[in-house]
């Protein structure tokens, strides 16, 4: 039944939306070339559905395979700097520094290491993800009460034990928090990466109708990447509520 | 904290040195990576066009950031203090948030020209919505029995606003700006490479399309150093301004 309602409001919400769009189109007089009606967004999608269709799994592939990449180096990343403190001594201002680089300035670079590719892409999202993910896992496991280690250990657990079983999970609401995060930063990383050059895509589909100024298809293009990037942050974010069921922070 | 300061120097030198040492040693081609000590003898012999360009890019970027900052600030004070506006905007501006940053770069560019409004506009966006974000959970954060304290002492909202909630919500204001630091650069260099006349971004497209990958470092080096600047700017008054922490 709740899950029924949150459909309803969500429907509702959508409906109110695509109201106030048109409305203002039609009370207001916006050009076309401002805001185009939703049926000629709709007109345009239509044109060419395989085109969209094509470009939302591309930009979902190298979204996902950046972000699970990012997402495990991060995670081990965490446990190696939280295990080896003169590793993270030695290596997190570096990588503090690497992240106030404008990332997105080397997709170029990338895109000529690893050619044209869809790993190009997936790199550039990994390279988004994984900071994040490293710095609020060491932190979910430095928050770790030392008494609950130490019992643990008291009791015989091996380190491996302690990490799998105590401090992992413990930490998991900080890696979610980060997780998110990558989620969002991932997927723009993938569709910036596009720009470099390539021939299916979001990015390449928003480069398109930029050039063209075909301001129907740019929408079209956006409201893409809108459902991608909604419905990858809200599966992330399912996957918070059912594994860390205890209640996450935030 | 000197220890790991030292290491920190450390783990830099040794970074620095074997970069340059691999580039050097197996003569890597400057497209795969050039050596440091070239990319900056690079960045010094065109000092002059990559000031004027990282002023220009700065110039978006700061006036993106203040704007942003204030629209982010303002509009959460807003909607706490009107409830009902809240929950009529929220799923609104949730929807606007959802889509990258960066699929509206296009749409902005056709909208406000390639000059440096459409840059100003989308910084402005993406710090604004970081900054909003945070400082309505900072807002929300404050204990229902100290505005209930107030209350009692007949405290109206304004005042339970600016004694109390603006206070609490300091901290995380500062942390959203302190990360959009970062962001706005990063969203101003990107929308220069999608189309502009001046600025590092576009610099960076100029050096891509002519095989000019050292070009394309120093860039990258000169962007990076304003971006650690900004950062620890902020950081600096942030550590200032919110004294307690």
């Amino acid at each position: 039944m709740r899950a029924l309602a949150a459909v309803g409001r969500l429907a509702l919400g959508l409906a109110v939306a695509a109201a106030l769009w048109q409305g203002s189109i039609l009370a207001f007089g916006i050009k076309p070339h401002l805001l185009p009606s939703l049926g000629a967004i709709g007109a345009e999608f239509m044109a060419a559905p395989q085109a969209y269709w094509h470009g939302f799994l591309r930009t979902l592939a190298e979204t996902l395979i950046g972000f699970a990449a990012g997402a495990l180096v991060g995670v081990f990343n965490g446990v190696v700097f939280f295990r080896a403190p003169v590793l993270r001594d030695m290596l997190l201002p570096i990588f503090v520094v690497s992240q106030t680089i404008p990332v997105i300035a080397f997709g170029a670079l990338v895109v000529m290491w690893f050619g044209n590719t869809l790993l190009a892409k997936a790199v550039i999202a990994f390279y988004l993800t994984f900071f994040p993910v490293t710095v609020n896992t060491l932190l979910g496991l430095n928050s770790v009460d030392p008494k609950q280690v130490a019992l643990l250990k008291s009791f015989g657990a091996s380190d491996r034990q302690v990490m799998l079983r105590l401090q992992l999970p413990m930490a998991l609401p900080q890696i979610f928090v980060a997780l998110r995060l990558g989620a969002s930063l991932s997927l723009i990383g993938a569709i910036v990466g596009e720009w470099f050059g390539d021939n299916t895509g979001i990015g390449v589909l928003l480069l398109l109708a930029m050039f063209n100024e075909n301001v129907p298809a740019l929408w079209a293009a956006i409201f893409v990447a809108a459902i991608l990037g909604t419905g990858f942050y809200a599966t992330v974010a399912w996957a918070e509520r059912r594994i860390v069921f205890w209640g996450a922070e935030q | 904290m000197n220890r790991a300061a030292a290491r920190g120097v450390l783990g830099a030198v040794i970074f620095l040195g074997l970069w340059e040492t691999l580039a050097r040693g197996l003569s890597l081609p400057s497209y795969t990576l050039p050596a440091i000590s070239e990319i900056i003898a690079a960045a010094w012999s065109s000092r002059v066009v990559l000031l004027k360009a990282a002023q220009y890019t700065a110039a978006e970027a700061f006036a993106g950031y203040a704007i942003g900052s204030a629209i982010g600030v303002g509009l959460a004070v807003l909607l706490s203090l009107v409830p009902p506006a809240r929950s009529a905007l929220m799923p609104a501006l949730m929807a606007i948030n959802s889509v990258p940053v960066a699929a509206y770069s296009p749409l902005v560019l056709l909208w406000f020209g390639i000059g440096m409004a459409s840059k100003i506009v989308l910084v402005a966006m993406a710090v604004g919505f970081t900054v909003f974000l945070s400082a309505l959970a900072g807002l929300d954060r404050v204990d229902r029995r100290s505005v209930d304290l107030m209350k009692s002492f007949g405290a109206g909202p304004l005042a339970i606003l600016w004694r109390l909630r603006l206070p609490a919500a300091l901290p995380l204001i500062a942390a959203g700006m302190r990360v959009s630091t970062v962001r706005s650069l990063i969203v101003a260099i990107v929308t220069e490479m999608l189309g502009a006349h001046a600025g590092l971004g576009w610099i960076i497209y100029q050096a891509v399309t002519q095989i000019d990958f050292v070009q394309v470092w120093a860039a990258i080096l000169v962007a990076s150093c304003i971006s650690l600047a900004f950062f620890g700017a902020v950081g600096a008054i942030e550590r200032r301004v919110i004294f307690w922490r």
